[in-house]
């Protein structure tokens, strides 16, 4: 069996530089190689600047090695997957690959990362070669396309597919050896289907791309936007590719496609974002910034208009496309793969549409989606449990699952998984739970997009508006009691937060023996942006974290840390970041693949278990006024330089107070108690301060930071 | 005369930036005992016959802590009779050793101290590791703690001092480095630290209009840009302080011959004054007036609190600095002291003239100076 500890990359175009970013963000080192003299080095550069961020951390950027084709080709001798990412040639990729049989080892495995030529043109009959079709951006389009051949190494495959898998975080889809493959075959069809429909009714593209995205449940840039991203160009590629491997008699050759507009935008570099906009493209003026959209009957630029794509027109449209997109998904679906379930997952996770083509058609016929994939080893998944089971719990905000093993999870269910007083409840059931029934270990996780995005922020708005002020000094005590009752509770308890987790989200993590992140985590202490402190114990926790880190650099380091990280409610850009801002200890893990977060955090949990004693926290040792005073001073600092902002200097000022630690004195311990009673109290405190309710309301209306 | 107290050598490592620059790395301790060691080799002079090894350092303590003095001598290959001590007096701090080492000199305490400084800015935050200021101090007189940036604001706002004056000012400075690196003119006093062999903080291509650009680093409505301010750098000095008759069997020239110095307070909050009164204190205990000095080296902390100290004294701007200052060169706290001296000294040597000044401003409200004179 093949194992890939060491990747090369060729072609360092946006596909290429992704991958290589993606395979480093493994902590797994990678060659990057181009024909263009210096172009290596240059893509990382870009990579750098550009948005979305392709690393996750400065250390996997020193985990790639760029170098120049041809001179440093002998790079990849050590590497045991060579990607190939050169641009769409036949016989540019079949040069290379004799070029890198000369160098390579014995057992490696070269792949292409072609969208568009088959296995048979490319490598009709070595058994080293395969098809892996990343999407683009690797780091967070997790679909994996892979072809390979009757004569491919089988060990080869399975290597590849189970690095892709674990490593990479990819959702691996087998695809036949037929042009586009799975995912861009029913999405180009879908894409061209979507615009001669509305070049052809004289749609305006706004109401085409809302109806669109509404549809299919996918991205709200629909299909001109999305066209916009990919390249106008390169989706013309993709059409004549499409024309010269497919049947004449194929559907997809029958679109009705407005070429000639498509020529003009490319001959004028409208491309897209790459180039000088393209359906959409942003005008700037003296006012500022303006969305423009292009007018598909006039091929001319207008004011954008919002749209909700909900009007007779739009919504037949709409109908329309679904309906002829669903009948080719038929038509080809044993050309392309045979099973259903593949070409749903393929579509769901490489075009983000919320169902895939066959559960749509289920829906439509009243029958059972397609049976899904028996799942792989280590995985766990509540939506498949949902199916065939029952909750042992269950509440308006939460349920409780036995996954086995003895181990509960702890599931929210709330929109955007906010926290309210039901998630607490069900929490302290699991107090009494565990420990009992055979239950010794519990998992707080979910499947939704977001972990948590905090405490409902608008009861704690009323009861402020309305001066409850002891009901809010109870909510607070409650959620804080609850949380320091899982922290001490007699089982271990291992959190798994995937996407954000903010605010309360953040703090019950804090309060976890462990983390099982997800690679993708936003993770942050993000209430001082809205004028308030952490109230749930996030105060506690992360001077208990910094101390573990910091503490031996005497008292002010730990304070220092932890004041930093909140009081600019820093916001982790993914969990190895997060660890680096101090919400993750060196020991929780990390999971590259959203999958295998729940089972992962199973097994941290079964590990803890055995012979379970909650850690001791270290002594506090707090520096007390003197390290408030330092704070505040260099708050003055920042409020002086046009930094921050007089409440900022307020809300920052309570947090310098209550991570000194009040009143103590650096030669005695604090009690973590009277750390958590100091962050409730400022907590209600900033309630009452108007400018902080009102940085709140700004927040509930708009989503946005107040600045006042 | 046999018995004044010179200055017989000088040497400085490389001025880096810190956090970006050559040193980053480079531990403050291993840095110092790099240069002293250089001094020894370059004046010739027997280490055993040393009697004390002081190094000035703003905030000595983690890498910078445990008697730095001691560890550098030790570091430097001096014989263990040779003693070591650490003195503080923050941006004065190495001056403060030479100050030291005279007194001591003068009084019989030896005849031969290295003083010198070390300070890593990158390694040993200002501040130090732990601030833990008086709290009911920070009450009552917080300028006490004020930050630098905000005392050069302070000064460019009770003076008058325009932004454009300051950018003017910071240019020439940067010209006057240039030029002087350029020439040569920097070569004798730097030691090579490994393949190190120049001052990374100087920027030649400094433009009014670039520096116009910049927006101001302390206040939003100030003046006060990192382009007119001295940067956070990673450095080390030293110098010989000996009696002329050590310096005499021993073969040595002598640089410069201290003739006084002197410390000075002022309000904390406009420290950047303090060389004014600290000057007039040295020229007073000499009987001299400020037309006669020749040569002035004044640490450029900031260009607003420079312009006001050098027009305060009435000194012609054309004798200051003439070989760039602090805001070209840098400034690693605790270590500028000794090149200012060492080169005001060494400028007399080079240029002629017989009076030098070297001075400088002190957090928390001070003023220090040496006044040296030409041998000869």
């Amino acid at each position: 069996m093949t194992t890939i500890n060491r990747v090369a990359v060729i072609g360092a175009g946006v596909m290429g530089t992704g991958i290589a970013a993606q395979v480093a963000n493994a902590s797994v080192p990678v060659v990057l190689l181009d024909v263009v003299r210096g172009g290596a080095e240059a893509a990382i550069g870009r990579a750098l600047r550009e948005e979305p961020e392709a690393f996750m951390t400065r250390e996997a950027v020193r985990l790639v090695t760029t170098g120049d084709l041809p001179d440093a080709l002998a790079l990849v001798a050590g590497c045991d997957w060579i990607i190939e990412a050169v641009r769409e040639d036949v016989d540019a990729k079949r040069t290379l690959y004799d070029d890198l049989a000369q160098v390579r080892g014995d057992r490696s495995i070269v792949s292409s990362n072609t969208s568009t030529i088959p296995l048979c043109e490319l490598a009709p009959d070595d058994p080293d070669i395969l098809i892996t079709h990343f999407f683009n951006p690797p780091r967070y389009l997790r679909l994996l396309e892979v072809v390979a051949a009757a004569h491919t190494r089988s060990d080869a495959v399975a290597a590849v597919e189970a690095f892709a898998d674990v490593m990479l975080g990819k959702v691996v889809v087998r695809s036949n050896d037929t042009p586009g493959f799975i995912a861009n075959r029913l999405g180009g069809y879908w894409i061209d289907t979507a615009v001669a429909l509305a070049a052809e009714r004289g749609l305006a593209i706004e109401a085409a791309d809302a109806a669109i995205s509404h549809a299919f449940g996918s991205p709200r840039s629909g299909v001109f936007g999305l066209l916009d991203l990919v390249g106008i160009d390169l989706s013309l590629h993709v059409t004549r590719s499409f024309d010269e491997r497919l049947a004449p008699d194929d559907p997809m050759r029958s679109i009705a496609r407005p070429i000639g507009l498509l020529e003009q935008l490319v001959a004028g570099g409208h491309t897209g974002r790459k180039g000088d906009g393209g359906f959409y493209r942003l005008e700037r003026d003296a006012s500022g910034k303006r969305k423009e959209a292009l007018d598909l009957a006039t091929g001319t630029y207008r004011p954008s208009t919002r749209s909700r794509g909900d009007d007779p027109t739009s919504a037949e449209y709409a109908r329309d496309v679904v309906a002829a997109t669903l009948a080719y998904a038929e038509h080809v679906l044993d050309e392309v793969s045979g099973d259903p379930a593949v070409v749903d997952q393929a579509m769901e996770t490489g075009y983000g549409w919320r169902a895939g083509p066959f559960t749509m058609l289920a829906d439509r016929r009243g029958a059972p989606a397609p049976r899904r994939p028996p799942r792989r080893p280590g995985i766990i998944s509540l939506r498949a449990l949902r199916q065939d089971a029952e909750p042992v719990r269950r509440n308006r905000s939460a349920c409780l699952w036995d996954i086995g093993d003895g181990v509960l999870c702890l599931e929210f269910t709330t929109k955007m998984n906010a926290l309210d007083g039901a998630i607490i409840s069900l929490a302290l059931e699991t107090l009494v739970l565990c420990g009992s029934d055979g239950f010794r270990a519990l998992v707080i996780a979910n499947e939704a997009e977001s972990f948590s995005v905090g405490a409902n922020l608008a009861g704690v708005l009323l009861s402020a508006n309305v001066g409850a002020w002891n009901q809010l000094a109870l909510g607070v005590q409650a959620g804080q009691g609850a949380f320091a009752a899982l922290r001490a509770a007699a089982f271990p308890v291992v959190a798994a937060p995937a996407g954000m987790a903010l605010g309360g989200g953040c703090e019950i993590c804090l309060h976890a023996d462990a983390i099982q992140a997800h690679a993708e985590l936003y993770m942050g202490l993000v209430e001082a942006g809205v004028g308030i402190v952490p109230g749930w114990g996030g105060c506690v926790q992360m001077l208990v974290r910094m101390t573990e880190r910091h503490g031996h650099q005497g008292p002010m380091p730990p304070v220092a840390e932890a004041f930093r990280v909140i009081a600019l409610a820093q916001v982790s850009r993914s969990a190895a970041h997060a660890r680096e801002l101090g919400f993750l200890r060196p020991t929780d893990g990390i999971t590259m693949n959203r999958e295998r977060v729940l089972g992962d955090a199973k097994r941290r949990a079964l590990e803890l278990a055995d012979g379970y004693r909650p850690a001791a926290p270290p002594p506090l040792r707090l520096p007390g006024q003197a390290g408030a005073a330092a704070l505040r001073l260099s708050i003055a600092q920042r409020v002086a330089a046009g930094e921050a902002l007089e409440h900022d200097a307020v809300v920052a000022g309570a947090l310098a107070h209550v991570l000194s630690g009040g009143d103590a004195d650096v030669t005695t311990p604090v009690e973590l108690q009277a750390v958590y009673d100091l962050e409730r109290d400022a907590l209600v405190a900033l309630l009452h301060q108007d400018k902080s309710l009102a940085r709140m309301e700004h927040m509930l209306a708009t989503g946005k930071a107040l600045r006042n | 005369m046999s018995d004044r107290v010179v200055i017989a050598g000088y040497v400085r490592s490389p001025f880096q930036p810190a956090h970006r620059g050559a040193f980053t790395r480079m531990r403050p301790d291993e840095l110092g005992g790099r240069v002293v060691r250089a001094l020894i080799e370059r004046t010739g002079v027997d280490p055993a016959t040393i009697e004390d090894v002081t190094m000035g350092c703003a905030f000595p303590e983690g890498e910078q802590g445990m008697n730095i003095g001691r560890i550098v001598g030790v570091l430097a290959g001096l014989p263990r009779t040779v003693a070591g001590a650490t003195v503080n007096r923050f941006c004065g701090s190495a001056m403060q050793a030479i100050h030291s080492a005279a007194g001591a000199i003068a009084m019989g305490n030896g005849e031969a101290h290295v003083a010198g400084g070390t300070e890593s800015m990158s390694r040993v935050p200002m501040a130090g590791f732990n601030f833990l200021p008086h709290p009911g101090l920070v009450e009552r007189y917080p300028q006490i703690y004020l930050s630098m940036g905000e005392t050069a604001e302070n000064v460019a706002d009770r003076w008058g001092v325009t932004r454009e004056r300051q950018e003017a000012f910071a240019v020439s400075s940067q010209q006057k480095a240039a030029a002087a690196r350029t020439d040569g003119r920097l070569a004798a006093e730097i030691v090579a630290i490994d393949d190190v062999v120049e001052d990374g903080c100087l920027r030649p291509d400094t433009t009014a209009d670039g520096l116009a650009a910049l927006r101001t680093a302390f206040r939003a409505d100030g003046t006060v840009t990192a382009g007119t301010s001295s940067p956070l750098t990673d450095g080390a000095t030293a110098v010989l302080v000996c009696s002329e008759g050590y310096a005499r069997r021993n073969g040595l020239e002598p640089l410069a011959a201290i003739r006084s110095f002197a410390v000075s307070g002022c309000d904390p909050e406009v420290m950047g004054i303090g060389p004014i009164q600290a000057t007039r204190k040295v020229l007073e205990r000499a009987g001299i007036g400020i037309a006669e000095i020749d040569v002035m080296e004044l640490n450029e902390a900031f260009a607003s609190q420079s312009i006001v100290v050098i027009e305060q004294l009435g000194i012609d701007p054309a004798r200051v600095n003439v070989d760039g200052g602090a805001i070209a060169i840098g400034h690693p706290l605790g270590a500028t002291g000794a090149r200012i001296t060492g080169k005001a000294a060494s400028l007399l040597r080079r240029d002629g003239g017989r009076f030098a000044v070297s001075t400088q401003c002190i957090g928390g409200g001070q003023g220090i100076a040496t006044l040296l004179e030409a041998i000869g």
